[in-house]
């Protein structure tokens, strides 16, 4: 086992002195199709392409079952297991882009983050838009509430502890099911957290958010108005996310 | 010349680039650094801060879910 271990370790070596010798802007690419090449001493790993196809089988017959039961539980099935796939395979993590930023200076992360929610405001946008233009009533009006102290109380408490705690909702959901163990625990007190939280939501909802004023852009700025004023501020943040980088990294490299 | 294995199996996203950023400040020029990690987030974003504090960087899948990221102090 120790051999193993040296032996390895000579090849990584090597494969990085590699990369010093040719060092350009391209060193990427090189190291990569080297780590292919080189990856002999590899432990073998299973075949999983099997359990994958048997994956899909059990999701389409388990959705064909919601889809007779319920058109509508086969559709969130659906978008359920294309949106926890995406989130693995991209390691999409809404913690890490508030995080990294501060925390390492990287914000590839956070403009990921911002270019999803660009992408997101126009589709909503669009579903509204067209609902108002065809004189249908507005769908997700519901989600319309009140700006508070309420929303500045929650999200720092829920920035802290999805800093904690490893990932947020989403993230955490993820690394269950990836099999990450300590995440587990995570998960039974996100459980408990959000059982406590429907249980004093009543109060909160009488004494803090009920006292804001609900704001909904299109009243106020107009439909074309909102959705330039929404992509614009998000434009301004991926900028600053931008500058705030390069500004990290110019400092880190100086000492 | 030489390695620092830096045991990270089941630490959750942050605490492995901070330890790492830790244990770096010790090694000298030339020293490799090696991080054992088992989180996907982590897979991602401690190989990105060493890229960008111009180490080199090689990243090791040793088991399923299980990586070894190694980093070579270059300066």
């Amino acid at each position: 086992m120790v051999v193993y271990k040296v032996k390895r370790l000579l090849i990584i070596k090597q494969r990085l002195g590699g990369v010093v010798l040719s060092e350009t802007n391209n060193s990427l690419s090189a190291r990569r199709s080297s780590s292919r090449s080189g990856s002999a001493n590899r432990k073998p790993k299973k075949n999983l392409i099997p359990h994958g196809i048997m994956s899909f089988i059990i999701f389409v017959v388990i959705g064909l079952w919601f889809a007779s039961k319920n058109p509508s539980l086969a559709i969130f099935w659906m978008t359920g297991i294309a949106f926890g796939f995406i989130l693995q395979r991209s390691r999409f993590c809404f913690t890490a882009s508030m995080r990294d930023p501060l925390l390492t200076g990287v914000t590839s992360v956070l403009r990921s983050v911002l270019i999803a929610f660009a992408i997101t405001s126009i589709g909503f946008w669009a579903i509204k838009y067209g609902a108002f233009v065809q004189g249908l009533p507005i769908p997700g009006m519901g989600y319309v509430v009140p700006v508070s102290f309420a929303t500045a109380i929650g999200a720092t408490m829920f920035g802290i502890g999805m800093v904690i705690a490893g990932g947020c909702a989403s993230g955490t959901l993820m690394r269950v099911g990836e099999g990450f163990m300590m995440q587990i625990l995570s998960l039974t007190f996100f459980i408990i957290g959000s059982l406590l939280g429907a249980h004093d939501f009543g109060w909160w909802k009488e004494n803090v958010i009920l006292k804001g004023k609900s704001i909904f852009l299109p009243d106020y700025l107009g439909w074309f108005g909102a959705l330039f004023a929404q992509l614009l501020l998000i434009v301004v943040l991926f900028v600053i996310a931008d500058q705030w980088e390069q500004k990290k990294a110019g400092n880190m490299s100086s000492h | 010349m030489k390695e620092v294995i830096l045991d990270c199996l089941g630490e959750a996203c942050p605490v492995p680039i901070v330890k790492s950023e830790k244990a770096i400040i010790d090694l000298e020029v030339g020293d490799l650094l090696i991080v054992q990690i088992d989180h996907s987030c982590a897979m991602k974003n401690v190989p990105e801060w060493a890229r960008a504090q111009g180490y080199n960087v090689e990243i090791e899948e040793v088991d399923d879910g299980e990586w070894e990221v190694f980093i070579e102090k270059t300066k």
